[in-house]
């Protein structure tokens, strides 16, 4: 069917016309012969598309005359196609076989192009306005990926910051929760439905204080994100009772003189400005409102006392005040609650003349003290029952029965001294303390010759305390020192011991303790005399400590001593009174004295022997700085030379 | 002028009409310590205590009715302390109303001449037992989480021998007669110890056979 | 708790129990003894209603002193002792199926308590069923445990008041083994006051049904 080149080959459809139908005379009618469109539509519609590109290349580029060998070989394809696969290979050839048609209309159309006389291949010509628009479409489209770009960007970004936040938020609520931690750890907290309470009372620690002393614990994560958070930031805070706000002491003092009724009660002393509590951390919060109720409660149980106790002069309670007198009319202690809530006291506090610190700090301290002791026997009071089946209750109860204590034991028991009698004798204790010291101070001061050295001890008891006192000559310490004082300060008196062991009591009165001293130091003169007769090798003729004759004394008695020199001739005799002070007489040998007093009796020249008459010896004119030492200088005097 | 009998006798001392309120229970071994530690929570701030104690049952015979029993106790980690004799009366458990067993009760601190004395009034022993464990306070309620051993020479309380592999959980308060709302409180104690433990009013008249 | 000894003083020659006590009385004030309130020593007396019809019934005496508020004392005669707190009158309550209170069998001694420097005396009416039965005198000498070492000074001291009827050395110390330290504790009081009692109980008095 293919032929060479050279043959030309016209192809013309059979002028056979299909016959329509048949009319009833005869005539036939025949389908008319279909256009070359109609045609192309017709065979156009064979085409199975789906077949593959080639065959629509085909198509394409088939030219008209073409087709018609082509309908023809499909034509042929389609009378073998009707035979049925009569033998196994018959799809194998058929494929051949239409591999083979397509071949040969590849063969034509190539060799059609070659010609070119028919057909020229072209290359598809491009959209020209394609070329012409990018810049537009380019702005608009770069446009569009940009935003899309930045979209993504600031998504991821938001993302991000979000993130962050979360994280801050999560360490914030991570810091609350290691505050909580640490806040547990110290304090004691439950929860009560969702509220976070702690107990700041000293309830477990054995208070009997009814103040329920709950704060409560908030979360203060919701601060404002955009802000600085603060330096001091904490997430957890703390909610304090209105009434356990700020700061407080307590304040004991001695007065002098009976306040004016008027002015009590309103003892506001605070100095030290206050703190701005906001920026307060918890603990400091806490401590704070902690140290406002324990003071609290202790003003409360003194209060208590000071109405139940009964005391001669009734004690004074007054808004935040107790007044109690101590042991003389003149004089009281006072004890003061100082509570300030905030800054408006601060004001009022300002117009006050700073005034010199009267506190007793040691009582303050021991009053905080003995409430926490009384705590503590408050809670080991309760003890677990041994063995265990046993009734709770006390421990020496439980004991009273089987062991038979008597009476006075369980006495014993039961009265114990309140805060406020023992405040009140520690008062007492530190006033006679300090009015002793003064005592001998002014006394040392006063007095220069002899000398008085005090001597306190650094321990002491709440009740007691004591201080050596040392009665000396300056110069002659290592020669004269008989007088040695213990002073025993106690509650109401101060009981003086010797050296020997002599034990004398002396009571509150300022005026004993200086009369009892003044006596000891015109007694030390005389012994100092004694003394020094021994060094200097006198001997003692004489010596009293109280001295019977003479001028009575208002103070104590005057004490005398006699001694002569070591060959006898002279004798020196002294008489010192603690008011009458000293007098110093000399005695001369009788054959020294010039004008003797004419006597019948000793006219004989062995009487110059005896001794002579006294001579006293004008002793602020004597040399020496003090009276020791002038004594040395007249035994010297007196003291022939060898 | 007779003596007034003895049923009008005036007591001279002592508290009179007692009541112990009782809920029981027990744990294992091996729950033991989750127990104690949320007792420690619930408790008053006191230190845990432990303790080992030596009860001894004593049953006076009478002609008729039941034998009168008391127990001694005596405490074997503070072995000065008085010993312990105690009376428990019926229990009453029969009103379901009430939280707890209730008995009466009465508690004598005594000296070390107990168990000669009460052998020498007619008593007799009837059973020893070892109680160690700890207990606890809450309010007036008393916690006790003990174990018992038994005593396998007579009077030596070196020689013991667990009973079980379990603990005692006793919950009890002494109150006056009368005073029927501490049962209220100790159920609500019961009940924080939930699922720990389960105390319950057990009555002991039933559990003997 | 001091060493103590607890004696009967006769009722003197036409005086009444009232009369001799009055006389003691003056005698401690004029010695300089102070007084310091009262006391009470009382005792019930039960026995067993069990079957121990193979042993005789014991009696066990149940005693308080008011020295020694919180405690109750058991004893049996010459038995053991019980010291226990006053819940044990509960307990004897409980147990009154078992332990019978003889009836009218109530004594107890009432009086004045005196303190002279270290000694505490204590006079008492004794009364059974309401009928004074003797005069008690219990001196106490509280610095000393040991009853050999300070019983001629309680002897000495006893004379000055009570003149010749002044007790031996009572039988509760005579007991305890000389020379070593004894220490005497209330068991030792209280079982002289059951002695005494217990004499006194049986002592008839003719005139005692009249009052």
């Amino acid at each position: 069917m293919s032929g060479g080149p050279a043959v030309r080959i016209s192809i013309e459809s059979s002028c056979e016309k299909q016959v329509q139908e048949v009319a009833l005379d005869g005539t036939e009618t025949y389908v008319p012969p279909l256009s070359m469109s109609q045609n192309l539509a017709k065979l156009a519609q064979r085409i199975d598309f789906s077949q593959g590109s080639d065959s629509e290349e085909d198509v394409e580029g088939e030219p008209k005359d073409r087709e018609w060998g082509k309908q023809d070989g499909e034509e042929e394809e389609g009378t073998v196609k009707f035979q049925p696969s009569l033998w196994p290979w018959d799809s194998v050839r058929n494929n051949l076989r239409s591999a083979l048609t397509e071949m040969c209309v590849l063969y034509d159309v190539l060799s059609v192009v070659k010609e070119k006389k028919y057909m020229a291949l072209d290359p598809v010509s491009q959209d020209p306005a394609a070329g012409k628009t990018p810049q537009v479409f380019q702005l608009i489209s770069k446009k569009k990926s940009l935003a899309t770009a930045a979209m993504i960007l600031q998504k991821g970004a938001e993302k991000l910051s979000k993130s962050v936040a979360e994280n801050q938020e999560n360490r914030r609520q991570r810091d609350f929760n290691s505050e909580l931690l640490r806040l547990r750890s110290q304090w004691k907290l439950r929860k009560v439905g969702d509220k976070i309470l702690g107990d700041l009372s000293y309830r477990s620690a054995g208070s009997l204080f009814p103040h329920h002393g709950t704060f409560e614990v908030i979360k203060n994560t919701d601060i404002d994100l955009d802000k600085k958070i603060p330096e001091d930031y904490c997430p957890l805070d703390v909610q304090i009772p209105s009434d356990l706000e700020g700061s407080a002491y307590i304040k004991v003092s001695i007065q002098k003189q009976a306040p004016d009724i008027g002015d009590l009660g309103t003892v506001s002393l605070f100095r030290q400005q206050q703190k701005n509590k906001a920026g307060m951390p918890w603990h400091v919060k806490l401590e704070a409102a902690q140290n406002v109720l324990l003071c609290k409660e202790i003003f409360a149980q003194l209060s208590r006392e000071a109405v139940q106790i009964k005391s001669q002069i009734p004690h004074i309670v007054v808004k935040n005040q107790i007044i109690s007198h101590v042991s003389h009319t003149y004089i009281s202690l006072s004890i003061s609650l100082c509570h300030s809530t905030g800054e408006k006291k601060n004001n009022r506090a300002s117009p006050e003349k700073p005034k010199p610190d009267d506190h007793l700090y040691v009582l303050e301290h021991n009053l905080h003290q003995m409430m926490r002791e009384f705590h503590k026997q408050q809670l080991s009071s309760v003890v677990m029952p041994h063995p265990s089946s046993a009734p709770f209750g006390h421990k020496r109860l439980r004991l009273a029965g089987p062991l038979a204590y008597d009476k006075a034991e369980i006495s014993s028991w039961q009265q114990t001294e309140g805060l406020l009698e023992k405040i009140i004798k520690q008062a007492k204790h530190i006033f006679l303390r300090s009015r002793t010291a003064r005592t001998i101070d002014s006394l040392a001061s006063r007095i220069e010759d002899p000398q008085i050295q005090a001597h306190w001890s650094n321990i002491n008891d709440v009740y007691e305390s004591s201080v050596k006192v040392l009665i000396t000559s300056q110069g002659y310490e290592q020669i004269c020192k008989s007088i040695q004082l213990q002073l025993n300060i106690g509650v109401e008196q101060i009981r003086v011991v010797h050296r020997d062991g002599r034990v004398v009591m002396l009571s509150h009165q300022e005026q004993e303790l200086q009369d009892f001293l003044l006596s000891q130091m015109s007694q030390h003169q005389v012994h100092a005399v004694q003394q020094l007769a021994k060094v200097m090798g006198w001997h003692v003729l004489s010596f009293s400590n109280h001295v019977g004759l003479g001028p009575v004394e208002s103070i104590g008695n005057a004490s005398a001593v006699t001694v002569a020199s070591p060959n006898g001739e002279y004798a020196i005799s002294v008489r010192n009174g603690p008011e009458s002070g000293c007098k110093v007489l000399v005695q001369f040998p009788r054959s020294q004295i010039k004008e003797l007093p004419k006597s019948d009796v000793i006219q004989d020249a062995k009487w110059s022997h005896l001794r002579g008459p006294y001579k006293e010896v004008h002793w602020s004119k004597m040399e020496g700085r003090n009276f020791v030492y002038k004594m040395e200088l007249l035994m010297a005097a007196l003291t022939p030379c060898p | 002028m007779e003596a007034p009998p003895v049923t009008v006798m005036p007591v001279t001392g002592g508290t009179i009409n007692m009541m112990e309120y009782l809920l029981q229970g027990s744990v294992l071994d091996q729950a033991l310590e989750s127990l104690l530690h949320r007792l420690r929570g619930l408790c008053d701030n006191m230190e845990p205590e432990t303790f080992t104690d030596h009860e001894l049952v004593y049953l006076l015979k009478g002609q008729q009715g039941n034998p009168f029993i008391l127990r001694a106790r005596r405490s074997l980690s503070h072995p000065t302390a008085p010993w312990h004799l105690r009376y428990l009366g019926q229990s009453e458990v029969g009103d379901k109303s009430r939280h707890a067993l209730v008995r009466n009760c009465v508690d004598v601190a005594a000296s070390h001449s107990l168990p000669e004395f009460l052998n020498e009034m007619g008593f007799r022993m009837d059973h020893e037992f070892v109680s160690n464990g700890h207990i606890f306070r809450k309010g007036a309620m008393k916690i006790v989480v003990s174990k018992l051993s038994r005593i396998l020479v007579p009077g030596n309380t070196e020689n013991t021998e667990h009973l079980s592999l379990s603990y005692l959980v006793e919950l009890s308060v002494l109150a006056p007669a009368g005073q029927d709302t501490v049962s209220e409180d100790m159920r609500s104690f019961a009940e924080q110890l939930k699922p720990l433990v389960h105390l319950e009013k057990i009555d002991p008249s039933k559990q003997r056979h | 708790m001091g060493v103590t000894c607890v004696c009967q003083v006769p009722v003197a020659e036409g005086k009444s129990v009232q009369q001799t006590v009055d006389m003691l009385h003056k005698k401690l004030e004029q010695l300089g003894a102070v007084k310091q309130g009262s006391f009470c020593v009382d005792c019930e007396t039960y026995h067993a209603t069990g079957n121990s019809s193979s042993q005789p019934s014991k009696l066990l005496y149940v005693m308080h002193n008011s020295e020694t508020p919180l405690s109750c004392l058991a004893l049996f005669e010459g038995g053991p002792c019980l010291i226990a707190d006053a819940n044990f009158d509960v307990l004897m309550v409980k147990l009154k199926s078992h332990f019978q209170n003889a009836k009218g069998h109530k004594v107890e001694s009432r009086g004045s308590r005196y303190r002279y420097c270290d000694f505490l005396i204590k006079v008492g009416t004794v009364t059974m069923s309401s009928s004074a039965r003797g005069i008690s005198v219990e001196v106490e000498y509280c610095p000393c445990v040991v009853p050999g070492d300070c019983w001629n000074l309680m002897k000495e001291f006893m004379q000055s008041f009570l003149g010749p009827s002044v007790p031996e050395l009572p039988s509760v110390f005579a007991a305890k083994p000389e020379g070593l330290f004894a220490p005497a504790d209330c068991v030792d009081t209280m079982t002289q006051y059951l002695e005494l009692f217990n004499k006194l109980r049986k002592l008839q008095i003719p005139g005692s049904n009249v009052r």
